[in-house]
């Protein structure tokens, strides 16, 4: 029996042995992580990253190794970082050792950050989204809220508060929450906007989702890419602002946070400057590194910089 | 269609406007179980705004308004709840468990943030009470139904992974996820090329036979209705201008309209004994002609 014609075109039967399969021609799997990639890419975001981690760590971390009270005195006052009888940072007005007061001051700083940009996205994102999706008066309401938020003088609000209710962390929370919040309902809301009318929520709404469910299992995933990148940079200004009123004097005394021992140092710094030197570059390469970060978050979760 | 069965969904003399301009006006039809109605007309005739004022889906977030009509549903029960007074909750129960909806782009009406399984799985929770495991073996169910192939794969990848024609029957499979007794097509293989047109067409029709679901089909495409319909609503500028049978509709239409429509498609062998492509002649209408 010979080979089977197929139009006339004889079909050579051993053509139709599996060839052995090349393993460079099959489907590779998508990379994984491809986010992470892009973060990686940004050399910036990843020095960022790491001065974050450094900070973290001399904050949270190494006053574990160091025993007694930071506040207790080390040796003479106004003492030059490496004088005799000083310490690696120097000492203050109180002979207390700068460069111990700065490590533990971070912490009480970083806890009011990080609470009021919890604040401040939690506000934000919930008004931002109630505006957008609802529309109409809800909208209309909700945007004069944030307009009068927003033209406030921000500082001078949250002083007025502080200085009204207390330099406590809840209040000074609040007070930089308050401020901080219309930002990211803008952003919240145009993201909201642009959402609602896509197929895809058309198609929740389809299969009997409420409106409850479609603002926060459909949309809100779906805007956390700009809320994630948003509320670094929150945080960052979060931090100025309670560097801000500390230095001032709004704030906790027992906390020795880094605005405040700026603060404290203030009239002394033309012949002590590392008393404000060493807080003032905390506060500065906080922020430098939280900024870093976002910048090089808004790249990984963009897929359209994806394969740059 | 028997005249004395009672019908599934019954539109009588529906109207609706946005801000004052009729979109819809006067619609009357009914559609009986196992049926498939197409709703034909050019663009802006009004088709795809009567399904989703039969979902209600219409009012929300538009200006739009259900002016006048009735939207009689026939409840499985056998009850008639008429769609246009229902209340939201009411309606939230009826959307995706006795009408389902699929729409037109396959490319953006899935989530891009979930995975293809959890959506389904979704749909499933919202109207029965399965737990996970339950309605993940569901989810498993409809796309194997839907003819899927690895659906136990597809169901962990998410739409971006797949293709446009994989996403449409993701989106049938959805639809078809709590059994219901309508299942309303916007234009479903608009977006797609010919030969997945032709795919899915087919699985809906085997799809139909298979659970007995009425369907209405809306395009604009008279080969589509060709191929699976048995009834036909004609619309144009918001009026119904013709209704009947696929057979009736094609063989004899009454109205200039349906006539104009059916003589813009260009015929296979049209062309023969030419020596090269000729123009046709465009069929010129007034407006409201």
């Amino acid at each position: 029996m010979g080979d089977p014609t197929v139009f006339g075109i004889e079909q050579k039967s051993e053509s139709f042995e599996p060839s052995a399969v090349d393993e460079s021609r099959l489907r590779k799997p998508p990379p994984k992580y491809p986010g992470l990639r892009m973060f990686r890419r940004n050399k910036a975001a990843v020095f960022g990253a790491i001065l974050l981690i450094v900070i973290l760590f001399i904050t949270f971390v190494l006053p574990l190794f160091f025993d007694g009270e930071r506040t207790e005195r080390v040796g003479g006052i106004h003492l030059a970082p490496g004088a005799e009888g000083s310490t690696m940072f120097g000492t203050d007005y109180l002979g207390r050792d700068v460069g111990r007061i700065v490590m533990e001051g971070g912490s009480a700083t970083l806890k009011v950050a990080g609470l009021a940009a919890l604040v401040i996205v939690g506000l934000g994102t919930t008004i931002g989204a109630l505006a957008g999706y609802y529309g109409g008066w809800v909208d209309n309401v909700l945007m004069r809220i944030t307009e009068f938020f927003q033209v406030l003088p921000g500082l001078l609000f949250a002083i007025v508060i502080v200085a009204l209710y207390g330099a406590s962390t809840k209040t000074i929370v609040l007070a930089i929450g308050l401020i901080a919040w219309p930002t990211i309902a803008r952003l919240v809301r145009a993201e909201f906007l642009r959402q609602k009318n896509l197929e895809y929520v058309k198609a929740a709404r389809a299969i009997g989702a409420n409106d409850a469910r479609i603002i926060f299992k459909t949309i809100m995933p779906n805007t956390l890419p700009v809320v994630i990148v948003q509320s670094t940079l929150v945080m960052g200004s979060a931090i100025l602002f309670e560097a801000g009123l500390a230095f001032l004097g709004l704030s906790n005394p027992k906390d020795l946070s880094w605005g405040f021992y700026i603060g404290a140092n203030r009239n002394y710094f033309l012949s002590n400057w590392w008393g404000v030197t060493f807080p003032g570059l905390m506060i500065f390469f906080t922020v430098l590194s939280l900024s870093l970060i976002g910048d090089g978050l808004q790249d990984a979760v963009n897929p359209k910089l994806r394969g740059r | 269609m028997v005249s004395s069965e009672k019908p599934l969904l019954s539109v009588q003399g529906l109207t609706v406007t946005f801000d004052g301009f009729t979109a819809v006006s006067e619609l009357s039809f009914d559609l009986f179980e196992g049926q498939t109605l197409a709703i034909v007309g050019e663009s802006g005739s009004g088709k795809s705004v009567t399904a989703l004022s039969i979902m209600r889906l219409v009012t929300l977030g538009t200006r739009a308004k259900i002016a006048e009509g009735e939207l009689n549903f026939r409840m499985p029960d056998g009850s008639i709840i008429d769609l246009v007074k229902a209340d939201e909750a009411q309606m939230r129960d009826i959307r995706g468990n006795q009408i389902s909806m699929i729409f037109q782009e396959p490319l953006t009406s899935l989530n891009p943030v979930y995975t293809t399984g959890n959506q389904v799985i979704e749909a499933i929770r919202l109207h029965q009470d399965l737990d996970k495991e339950q309605a993940h073996q569901r989810a498993l169910e409809v796309f194997q139904r839907v003819r899927i192939p690895e659906p136990e794969e597809r169901l962990k990848e998410y739409p971006h992974q797949m293709s446009g024609g994989m996403r449409q029957r993701v989106m049938i499979a959805m639809a078809l996820s709590c059994d219901p007794t309508v299942l309303i097509a916007d234009e479903p293989t608009t977006a797609l090329d010919v030969t997945i047109q032709a795919q899915i067409l087919g699985l809906m029709r085997t799809l139909q036979n298979e659970t007995g679901a009425a369907v209405i089909m809306i395009t604009h495409d008279m080969g589509v209705v060709a191929e699976v319909a048995d009834d036909i609503v004609v619309m144009r500028n918001s009026k119904l201008v013709e209704t009947g049978t696929v057979y009736e509709v094609f063989e004899d239409p009454k109205e200039p309209y349906t006539k104009a429509l059916l003589a813009s498609i260009p015929r296979l062998g049209s062309m023969t004994g030419k020596s090269r492509p000729e123009l046709f002649d465009l069929v010129e209408m007034e407006p409201g002609a």
